[in-house]
């Protein structure tokens, strides 16, 4: 059940990602980047994933955007005739042999909200869906999981992105002020 | 510029490579004046809703620090920085985990297991300590993307002024 429009945007979101790799101008890189983001995060929502969709949107789509922007505000653009970067053949032909390794597994993936795929009846999963709600009192599973169930992984999760974000704001902050 | 005096160097980098840019903008201004609200409210909205519906403390986080970041981009970043101070982003971080911990392991203390909420006792427990989680997890967030805003924003400034 793939309509028109899921089509439409694995096209968009596979030309950004080209136009991202391809362009010789950051800017336009950069802007190729965003769109790339916000085609992804309307995947994951045709997915049934709309919480990745969400943050896929605000982080990818928004944050990283803007915080690109503020890096390359201050370079210099390059004056150059050539717009797209210039294709290296062999670099080109193992990411293509890769994909093409990778996509062999697709095959055996199951089809989108299918009721016999092996997340659907696995017995966690089972276990959440019936018990989420009259033990956690939240409506959202994928909440009850992070939350209640699995709170000791996100708390692991929280104590990664104290020390990656903190280690990132003293590096930084010790190499713009000195 | 309310800091010229006390770093005339830095500001004046600044004021030159576009900050002035934005903030002479009215599309920007006007903007800015009318939807920080509501992205506000919106970032809370996720933040406390993820529990019901999608979201949760992480995209609401992300999205309140947008706020900051759209305060940024309309008054001049460096005048936002002063505003907001050095230390509010990196507190923030700090107490997200430490109301994390506390939540986590308090409820060890008092003799359940990690994150057990019923041993609070008070009414609906779990759902409002879970709420109370995603509040932790939304001020980390939250904290970590206004400083690097601000971090990456400063190294700009300085670039510039060094070229010029």
């Amino acid at each position: 059940m793939t309509g028109a429009l899921e089509v439409g945007l694995v096209v968009f979101v596979l030309a950004c990602a080209v136009a991202t790799a391809m362009l010789r101008d950051v800017l336009g890189s950069i802007i190729a980047f965003g769109a790339y983001s916000l085609g992804i995060a309307v995947i994951w929502v045709f997915l049934r994933a709309p919480d990745v969709g969400l943050t896929e949107a605000a982080v990818g789509a928004g944050i990283m955007t803007i915080l690109l922007l503020l890096t390359i505000a201050k370079t210099v653009r390059p004056v150059d005739e050539e717009v797209l970067e210039s294709v290296d053949l062999r670099a080109l032909a193992v990411s293509v042999a890769l994909v093409a390794v990778l996509s062999t597994t697709l095959v055996a993936l199951p089809a989108v909200g299918d009721a016999d795929s092996a997340v659907a009846d696995d017995n966690v999963t089972d276990y959440y869906l019936d018990n989420a709600y009259e033990e956690t009192e939240v409506k959202n599973a994928v909440t009850a999981v992070l939350a209640a169930y699995r709170g000791f992984d996100t708390l692991g999760e929280a104590a990664v992105v104290y020390s990656a974000g903190i280690g990132l704001l003293v590096v930084l902050d010790r190499e713009v002020l000195g | 510029m309310s800091d010229a005096e006390e770093t005339p160097v830095e500001d004046e980098g600044a004021v030159e490579n576009g900050e002035g840019l934005y903030v002479e903008s009215p599309i920007i201004m006007t903007t800015v004046r009318v939807i920080t609200p509501f992205v506000f409210t919106l970032g809370l909205f996720v933040m406390f809703h993820g529990a019901d519906s999608s979201g949760g403390g992480f995209q609401g986080g992300v999205i309140v620090g947008t706020v900051v970041l759209m305060l940024g981009i309309a008054f001049g970043i460096e005048t936002t920085r002063d505003w907001v101070g050095p230390r509010l982003a990196v507190a923030l971080v700090g107490l997200g985990v430490l109301a994390f911990l506390v939540i986590g392991l308090g409820s060890v203390a008092l003799g359940g297991d990690f994150l057990e909420y019923e041993v609070y006792g008070i009414y609906h427990a779990t759902k409002y300590g879970i709420e109370l989680v995603e509040l932790a997890i939304g001020l980390v967030v939250s904290g970590i993307v206004t400083g690097l805003f601000f971090v990456i924003a400063a190294g700009v400034a300085d670039d510039g002024s060094d070229l010029a």
